[in-house]
């Protein structure tokens, strides 16, 4: 290989120069961060980001006048860009085995906070290398739009897609804000909390008007009291209640359902019956027999809530049947939403079901995990990011670039192979 | 339908496949293996279809459910690969791997429970699961391949055959693990705020992309081969580490991508 004849430094550049830029890089990065700490990316928020893309655009375009230097075609070329992508490979197993931490509080030992192991994204490596990509590819997109030709257009599409996303995503991420709202039933709510427990006061009040759950039927386990085990122990039965099967094994019991209620609420005789209440809470009468013995164990579970007693079947001195904490199937708010100067808004929030208004999308995020369906109150997240529609283009050139790369393979010969 | 009845299923389908993985290598004439390779494929997706129906829900959440899709797509994918490209080493190779992960199922099946939790419940569930399970299959298919390449190289002489439907095979893997990913992030947008949030499912699913985005560049110009066929290698080990290994790291802690119970 001729590489291996050429003297180190001398063009045209590859591998070996590759990596030594990298790893200068990075070593400048640790440096950095060491001595001056994390990058602050409060520095980059609007205008300061737009003016940087703006300028990284301009650069481009005039660096672009040099694309026959061999500098140039280094760093728009594949050796470089083989290096780049290995470092942010890097980054990602540190980022992948390294628990990384939102804050600064840590408990973990200096030799992992100090070069920022446990906070890579806002390190100053990660965010040398993630420029230098952008600049990277930038390039590289510039030297083959010049010499355009349609046939590349996965070339294109996978490359600008990844390149805008990169842009939007980078430059973006100061401009985001995130916050949580915890609004009580019934009441105005316009406090909400960012990452660091701090109190914005943002322009919306949001009024919780109803908090309502779905749960899914729960699932009937066999404990020991005593121990608190579930049996048996070496492999724990369960059986799911309220659905077609109505007659199963729990270790050495067989058991029948004879009546699942969903809605379920006590009644003074001691059996319960079906009320579409919140307070209710799913209910099971259940025959138990021994499979040796022939006992026979008659009678209700249920798990109960904050307003209901738990109930459990015991079949001896140290076994009962007991029921699961119901799973939460939907879980949703409805809500009026005001924005200064605005009609009010009218919604009902769910996982999976935002509402977008005035700029901001409003999440479900959760509710009073003990209360349940009683949850007195619910958190909603609320999100602004005005950099959003261009990371989605971005996202969508991409798909399209994977879907080219699924329909047609590698078609294209590769440029040794032609030779 | 339900998991009580997959053994009627998945032991016809496993006796087909295997059959056709032994008759291709017997036969002058394969029609028979082709015969008994879709015969497998239709009992297996027959059994899928019906788990679908019976419990009303995709059969997509659980680590089992996601095996059964492992193995009809090894086996739908490894057969018309084999009538593309006529290895029969393909065949074989992908009705042995398919009927691993049926047995896997069969004796230790990780199918407790089928409620989806309420951040599952959306309509990008399923495309997202598929193109994933479509992408690892393509992807072992080229690990496989390259294990062969490897050991033509160490024997001298290496098939270039080979190297072109291994990058075909990672060019189209690679396609659908993107569109996987970025399905991914635009229902996270939706169901946790954010469309990448360096969560450590997303962290492993770059690593995952990064890896063979690797391999793919490296390809472009002439490479030392076999640097090229180890970085393969190297990129489905840690794609088997987003998939199933991550549950074992100690930062899966903090994810809210891990399911099990
Ligand atoms: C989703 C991500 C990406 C995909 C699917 C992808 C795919 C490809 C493909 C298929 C080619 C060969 C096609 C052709 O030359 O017409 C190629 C070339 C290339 N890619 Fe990428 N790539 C991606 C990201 C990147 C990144 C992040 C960089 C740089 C940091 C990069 C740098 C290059 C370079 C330098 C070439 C050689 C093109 C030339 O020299 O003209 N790519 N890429």
């Amino acid at each position: 290989m001729i590489a291996h004849k050429r003297k180190i430094g001398r063009f045209p550049w590859r591998y070996k120069e590759s990596l030594v830029f990298i790893l200068s890089v990075i070593i400048i990065g640790i440096v950095l961060q060491v001595t001056i700490g994390k990058v602050d990316f409060n520095l980059f928020r609007a205008p300061v980001n737009i003016i940087t893309g703006v300028c990284i655009v301009l650069f481009l375009a005039i660096f672009s006048l040099a694309r026959k230097t061999p500098f140039y075609r280094w760093f728009s070329g594949v050796p470089f860009s083989v290096t780049l992508i290995g470092a942010l490979l890097a980054f990602g197993l540190v980022m992948g085995l390294i628990p990384q931490q939102p804050q600064a509080d840590s408990q973990q030992h200096a030799i992992i906070t100090l070069p920022g192991f446990n906070q890579v994204t806002s390190s100053w490596y990660f965010v040398l290398v993630y420029f230098i990509t952008l600049l990277s590819l930038g390039a590289l997109i510039a030297r083959r739009l010049i010499r355009f030709n349609i046939r590349d257009y996965a070339f294109y599409l996978n490359h600008i897609g990844l390149w805008t996303l990169l842009f939007s995503a980078g430059l973006g991420a100061p401009d985001m804000k995130r916050y949580m709202m915890y609004v009580k039933e019934g009441e105005l709510e316009w406090r909400a909390f960012d990452g660091d427990r701090r109190t914005g006061y943002l322009p919306v009040t949001i009024q919780l008007n109803d908090f309502d759950m779905e749960v899914y039927p729960p699932k009937l386990i066999l404990l020991n009291r005593l121990s608190g085990k579930l049996q048996p122990e070496s492999k724990p039965d369960y059986f799911p209640v309220g659905r077609e099967k109505t007659n199963g094994v729990l270790g050495d019991w067989k058991i029948e359902v004879n009546n699942y209620i969903h809605d379920a609420i006590p009644d003074n005789d001691g059996t319960y019956r079906s009320v579409a209440i919140p307070a209710a809470a799913p209910a099971a009468n259940v025959t138990a027999t021994h499979t040796a013995t022939g006992d026979v164990r008659k009678g209700w579970v249920c798990y109960g809530n904050t307003v209901q007693p738990h109930r459990v079947l015991p079949l001896n001195s140290d076994c009962c049947i007991f029921m699961t904490q119901p799973q939460p199937r939907r879980f949703l708010s409805d809500v009026d939403v005001f924005f200064k100067n605005e009609p009010k808004i009218h919604a009902v929030l769910e996982v999976n079901k935002p509402l977008k208004a005035g700029g901001w999308t409003i999440y479900q995020t959760g509710y009073d995990r003990k209360a349940g369906r009683m949850s007195a109150y619910s958190s909603l997240e609320l999100v602004y990011d005005p950099w959003l529609y261009p990371a989605y283009a971005g996202i969508a050139l991409l798909a399209a670039g994977s879907v080219c790369l699924v329909c047609f393979g590698n078609r294209k010969k590769k440029s040794y192979e032609l030779e | 339908m339900s998991w009580s009845e997959f053994l009627w299923f998945a032991i016809p389908a496993v006796i087909c496949w295997l059959t056709a993985g032994t008759l291709v290598y017997l036969n002058k004439k394969d029609s028979a293996a082709d015969l008994l390779m879709v015969a497998g494929i239709i009992i297996f997706a027959a059994f899928i279809i019906g788990l679908w129906i019976g419990q009303k829900e995709p059969p997509l959440r659980t680590i089992g459910e996601t095996r059964l899709w492992y193995s009809f797509f090894l086996a739908t994918i490894g057969y018309f690969t084999y009538r593309h490209w006529k290895y029969k080493w393909m065949l074989s190779f992908s009705s042995l791997v398919a009927c691993v992960f049926v047995f896997i199922n069969i004796f230790k099946p990780e199918i407790h429970s089928t409620d989806l939790m309420p951040a599952l419940r959306s309509y990008w569930f399923v495309p997202h699961v598929t193109v994933y399970i479509l992408s690892y299959a393509m992807l072992g298919a080229a690990t496989i391949t390259s294990a062969i390449q490897l050991v033509n190289i160490n024997k001298g002489k290496p098939d270039p055959k080979l190297y072109r439907l291994m990058d075909n095979a990672v060019y189209v893997g690679f396609g659908f693990l993107m569109l996987g990913l970025l399905m991914g992030a635009v229902w996270a947008k939706d169901a946790w705020g954010h469309y990448w949030s360096w969560d450590p499912k997303e962290t492993w699913a770059f690593i995952t992309v990064a890896a063979y985005l690797v391999y793919i560049h490296i390809r472009l110009l002439k490479p030392d081969a076999k640097l090229a066929l180890w970085i393969l290698f190297l990129a489905f080990v840690l794609l088997m580490i987003t998939w199933i290994g991550i549950n074992y790291l100690p930062v899966s802690q903090n994810s809210v991508h891990t399911y099990t119970n």
